[in-house]
């Protein structure tokens, strides 16, 4: 175990931020990051919205709905990087590597949010819905005032799982040759060449440190008085 | 850009069924050893062993929270370090990309399996566990004819997930060079030009087969739970009778 020879200030600057400083081009963990944060937002917008969909009993709304969700979860989101990247250009639309991935992860995503947010919507009791259609509020409102605020705090923790998973996808960017957190540690493997292991426990501590750290703060949420402080105006 | 599936009867399709196969033998031999490693470290979770514990802990947290195709690479790539010499050289000879995925796909996975199987455990009631070793059975028989039974009957749905997830991610097997589909939808790519066709294939083709995984185990759980549900309808009947 070599780690003097990792563990240089170069190699970290390299791991956390790529070339910013030197060319411009920024990667390692701020591209890895960006693409995660993204792709949470990206997804969670879409998982509601088709999970609102998912749990309407009209047929023309609950079965497109399903069928995305049944169709984008059962495909390895590999695969669906490859579409977004190499299918585009040939109808000669140009899509940067940043792109694909982050559309790839978000519609993935969306999918199994998606679910997570039927649930939350099935956890609420009946009598609510019926005392708010009682008082003389609209579907819409009903869901956004009634169902919506005590779902999201039901789904949470499901939530938090996902929100991790998706941080772990985006290594999967290095497969089309962005330069994420794994595509530089590669490389720096590459040009030590016999420090493998000290590489990828160093990477490994990074993602472990993040992902760490996004339960964590879900689980400062799931706190009732918390959450309820953040997002309800009382 | 002219589309001709056509093309799929040819090389192109041979290549897909030759990545199909190995997809299914990556899948297969991966989910063995993950189910494996997840009763395992999933039984020693649930008694609570205080030597074990933090271990066990590290084990699954570890896993959970790091990229699977970073623990296909990690695996890979350290394995001349880490094995004594002979064995590599053995392996390298036996085709070493395979071992790694298989290794890698299943530590990640027995980590996932091994949470499921301990909220398996912990939702059957303590006492059959007590009851069935005060009448003599031993520990890994009240396991394995009295908890378990019951456990699967729960958590079976938790586990085909899992298992449609393993297959999903037999496909990250293709960055370190397993010729599975997505490594051949790759070479279709770059040496006949085929790409979309070829991409299109093999996505109703992994769509296919966890499809089928979800359904066998759907079809399972309603085989495991058909005395439950009987006796459930009986009594929905009594109450409304």
């Amino acid at each position: 175990m070599n780690w003097e020879r990792v563990w240089t200030a170069a190699n970290w600057e390299r791991l956390l931020v790529g070339d910013l400083f030197n060319t411009g081009q920024p990667g390692g963990l701020l591209i890895t990051l960006a693409i995660g944060v993204g792709s949470i937002v990206a997804g969670t917008v879409i998982g509601a919205v088709l999970g609102v969909l998912r749990s309407s009993d009209r047929r023309w709304l609950w079965v497109p709905a399903m069928l995305y969700i049944q169709t984008f979860r059962n495909v390895p989101l590999l695969i669906l990087v490859f579409w977004a990247f190499f299918v585009p250009p040939i109808f000669g639309l140009e899509i940067s590597q940043f792109t694909s991935v982050l559309l790839a992860i978000s519609l993935f995503t969306g999918a199994y949010i998606a679910e997570i947010v039927r649930g939350g919507i099935l956890s609420i009791a009946p009598g609510h819905i019926e005392a708010a259609r009682a008082l003389g509020m609209s579907r819409i409102q009903v869901l956004m005032w009634i169902v919506m605020p005590q779902a999201f705090f039901n789904m949470l923790p499901a939530l938090a799982g996902r929100y991790v998973v998706s941080v772990k996808n985006t290594s999967l960017a290095f497969l089309i040759g962005l330069a994420d957190l794994t595509e530089i540690g590669k490389q720096i493997g590459a040009r030590l060449m016999t420090a493998p292991i000290e590489i990828y426990l160093t990477l490994f501590l990074i993602y472990f440190v993040v992902n760490r750290a996004i339960s964590w703060a879900t689980r400062l949420l799931e706190n009732r008085e918390r959450f309820n402080a953040l997002f309800l105006r009382v | 850009m002219n589309l001709d599936f056509s093309v799929l009867w040819g090389e192109p399709g041979r290549l897909i069924l030759q990545g199909l196969v190995m997809t299914l033998k990556l899948s297969a031999w991966s989910l063995l050893f993950a189910f494996v490693m997840g009763l395992v470290f999933g039984t020693l979770r649930w008694l609570g062993l205080r030597w074990l514990e933090p271990i066990c802990w590290f084990y699954v947290e570890f896993s959970r929270n790091t990229p699977p195709v970073v623990q296909i690479l990690f695996w890979y790539f350290s394995a001349s370090y880490i094995l004594p010499q002979w064995m590599f050289l053995e392996l390298r000879d036996f085709g070493y990309e395979f071992g790694a995925a298989v290794l890698a796909l299943s530590i990640y996975h027995g980590a996932f399996v091994a949470e499921v199987i301990r909220a398996g455990l912990n939702s059957v009631h303590k006492g059959q566990f007590e009851a069935s070793r005060a009448l003599g059975l031993g520990f890994l028989q009240s396991l394995g004819f009295v908890i378990l039974p019951q456990a699967t009957r729960v958590i079976l749905p938790l586990l085909t997930n899992e298992a449609t997830a393993l297959i999903k991610n037999t496909s990250l097997a293709m960055a370190i060079g397993v010729v599975e589909m997505t490594y051949q939808y790759k070479s279709i790519d770059n040496f006949l030009f085929r790409g979309v066709e070829a991409l299109t294939a093999i996505t109703v083709i992994y769509l296919v087969l966890c499809l089928v995984t979800a359904g066998l185990g759907a079809l399972l759980s309603r085989y495991l739970s058909r005395h439950t549900r009987r006796r459930s309808a009986g009594q929905a009947v009594l109450v409304s009778e």
